[in-house]
């Protein structure tokens, strides 16, 4: 009896003053709200599908600046994707965050985009494989991470179903890091062909096994329960972007594309999913997001490449881009045709030596063939025995 | 020759002043005139709907529901011709256009250029062939391309390295529109600066698009002329039901935020380009087709080594000889 005394009387004790263990949530708030966190996204799609004005918008910012014309007709032709990172700190009621926003100009853009996601999935795997070295350090104060949370893909609205383009980048953007797919500028589809749409991107994205981000639906409250849901059963999201303020028709001043026929509103639920997606970045699943990346996707890098490396062994590096090798090809042949034109260059001038040696060596020998024939024509005229010679021997 | 510029008739625009002959009319009362277009442009810039909304009938069925399963391979660009009969205006007009799915679809899209060249030019040589029969068929029908509506899509930037390419290699064989698709994604600053861009890389790259100014004998239909391609590219919005309202049926299309009227012209070009390809430069089209690039393309032809003599009095086994030897190029 005494035990389940002592027992009950325990718990009673926690029931009533507890030995401080709840306080354990309030000190890592502390914790990270002094550390700030890290924060990096990528976005990817063809151009002019509205990254940029969803960047902008969505950190009511401009941090990405629209591309002057001088250097978007540099990039027509250019058949190439870059990868250009913006940096900014944002902060709020004294939390900082440290903002990444990976941009791929270039992708999807050319005549032949065949293997165009490669820059970015090789983007992605560096990050991973800095980290890994890193963390491998003797020192690792200080580490630098740049991992990609969450890649945002573009996709355009052709109302019909996902391009063979869409569908091989996604797929291997969405087996690296955590893909949201998001159906831009929707304000050009009808609600009834929007629905439509986003069923069948769905339904590619099963047949194809696409791997894109699943949201935690289970929460505490019921309140976040039903949010998730509403989140998780609207993607992939319509999204729309604008930085302007414009007034509607009953004179309400909103963020939204103004039109003859209307004003297509960002931040209203009947027209896109722009809040919704606003939410899972940053307002409820930013911490999931850091998190699935560090524990799912960093993870099985981790191992697969700890698998065949050893510790502190560098990576391999795979030159097997197809526009690097015929770039590598143009230069090697350039420099052989350089070398080539050296050598001829050194061997002429040889000929040259050579001939001006020789030609001065007959030269020589003509002289000294003249000199022999005077010679003898002195002996001659020595031995001849004139009385003139009687005056040479003088 | 005939002249330049069709009959007014029209609610829309009093641009067009110069009436149309009625001899020019006649011939063509009982035939219809013999009139084609392809449509050209990635999938889901409206190619289809375009059509349906110009003829003003359901040319074009939707697309059955695509198969998830093959989502990842593109299918091979394909030629569709579809024959709608029209009648603008008492105008019959025999009218046949060809789609082009498939197009820029792919991974790799380089092929389709010449899948559509040889497309076009396969035209022109059989009319080549044709003309050149000592006896030729009058009930011969001429499939040359008239015009090719090229579908840009509405990035608000400017033209992408497919758009730019296209019509550097057909603007030799076909009269090239540009046309922006699914307009209605484009604010009007944004459409604006589109448009600019777009004439802008135009220049730059001296693009071959149609020049609506090519007939400089007419000087009031130059001017005209001269105002149409400032709208170049036309904006195009396609109509996805019909209202009725007091003043009788409207095409629309209809979002949560706004209802767009197909047909007005302050909201897109889209009755201006109608009443361009089927009405007031039906004429000039099909004439540049003709006396033009058809002309060109028969010169080099017969220079390189192509067919017999047309007005050759040999009997008709050596022409189709010389044209048989000639024809596999």
């Amino acid at each position: 009896m005494s035990a389940s005394d002592a027992s009950s009387s325990s718990k009673s004790q926690a029931a009533s003053g507890g030995i401080g263990i709840a306080n354990l949530p309030n000190q890592l708030h502390k914790i990270v709200t002094k550390k700030g966190t890290n924060f990096s996204l990528m976005v990817v799609g063809e151009s002019g599908t509205g990254k940029t004005t969803f960047i902008n918008t969505l950190l009511t910012t401009e941090l990405i600046e629209p591309l002057d014309d001088a250097s978007r007709r540099k990039k027509q032709l250019d058949k190439t994707v870059d990868i250009n990172i913006h940096k900014a700190e944002l902060e709020e009621k004294m939390f900082n965050v440290k903002l990444n926003v990976v941009d791929t100009p270039g992708f999807g853009d050319y005549v032949d985009n065949h293997d165009c996601w490669l820059p970015v999935v090789d983007f992605i795997e560096n990050q991973y494989e800095q980290y890994l070295r890193q963390e491998q350090q003797p020192v690792r104060k200080g580490i630098v991470d740049m991992r990609v949370h969450a890649c945002l893909y573009f996709i355009r609205p052709n109302g019909h179903t996902l391009k063979p383009l869409d569908v091989r980048a996604m797929k291997a953007i969405g087996a690296r890091v955590n893909l949201i797919p998001v159906i831009a500028k929707a304000d050009t589809l009808s609600p009834a062909a929007l629905r439509q749409f986003k069923k069948r991107v769905m339904d590619v994205i099963d047949a194809q096994s696409i791997r894109i981000y699943q949201s935690p639906i289970e929460s505490e409250d019921e309140h976040s329960t039903q949010r998730n849901k509403d989140i998780t059963s609207a993607m992939p999201f319509a999204i729309i972007g604008s930085d302007r303020e414009v007034k509607t028709a009953d004179g309400r001043h909103v963020k939204g594309r103004l039109y003859p026929w209307g004003v297509a509103e960002v931040e209203n639920d009947q027209h896109c999913d722009f809040k919704k997606l606003r939410s899972l970045l940053i307002r409820t699943h930013m911490l999931d997001l850091i998190s699935t990346t560090e524990e799912v996707h960093y993870d099985k890098y981790r191992t697969t490449q700890m698998k065949t490396r050893k510790f502190g062994e560098p990576k391999p590096r795979k030159v097997d881009n197809k526009k690097f090798r015929e770039e590598e090809e143009t230069l090697r042949t350039r420099f052989t045709e350089k070398v080539k034109l050296e050598e001829n260059r050194f061997r002429q001038w040889e000929q040259k030596l050579i001939a001006e040696r020789d030609r001065l060596n007959k030269d020589l020998e003509q002289e000294h063939n003249l000199v022999k024939q005077l010679e003898s024509e002195i002996e001659a005229i020595a031995n001849s025995g004139s009385p003139n010679t009687k005056f040479f021997r003088k | 020759m005939a002249p330049s510029a069709p009959s007014i008739n029209s609610t829309m625009s009093s641009r067009m002043a110069t009436p149309r002959p009625s001899s020019y009319r006649n011939k063509f009362e009982k035939r219809g005139m013999t009139y084609n277009i392809m449509l050209v442009g990635q999938s889901g810039l409206g190619r289809r709907t375009f059509l349906n909304t110009l003829c003003e009938r359901e040319v074009i069925p939707p697309s059955e529901a695509p198969n998830p399963d093959s989502a990842n391979v593109a299918d091979p660009m394909k030629f569709d011709t579809y024959e709608v009969p029209l009648e603008e205006e008492g105008t019959r007009v025999s009218l046949t256009v060809i789609d082009t799915p498939g197009f820029g679809d792919g991974l790799d899209n380089t092929s389709c250029f010449k899948q559509l060249q040889d497309y076009i030019e396969a035209q022109f040589d059989e009319v080549l062939v044709e003309e050149s029969r000592v006896k030729r068929n009058r009930k011969y029908r001429d499939h040359r391309i008239h015009v090719l509506i090229y579908f840009i899509a509405p990035t608000g930037h400017s033209l992408r390295e497919l758009d730019i390419e296209l019509i550097r290699r057909l603007g030799e064989y076909v009269n090239i529109i540009p046309v922006i698709g699914r307009a209605d994604s484009l604010t009007v600053d944004e459409l604006a600066t589109f448009k600019q861009n777009v004439m802008r890389d135009i220049e730059y790259y001296k693009l071959p698009v149609y020049n609506f100014c090519w007939d400089e004998s007419d000087s009031e239909a130059l001017k005209e002329n001269r105002d149409i391609m400032d709208f170049i590219p036309f904006s195009v919005v396609t109509c996805d039901e019909v209202l009725d309202n007091e003043y009788g049926s409207v095409r629309v299309r209809r979002y949560p935020w706004g209802t767009i009227e197909i047909d007005d012209e302050s909201q897109c070009d889209f009755a201006l380009l109608r009443y361009i390809m089927l009405n007031s430069h039906i004429a000039d089209l099909i004439n540049y087709t003709e006396d033009v690039l058809y002309e060109n393309y028969r010169t080099k032809k017969l220079e390189v080594g192509g067919f017999g003599e047309p007005e050759a009095e040999d009997g008709d086994e050596e022409t189709s000889h010389t044209t048989d030897s000639k024809k596999p190029e």
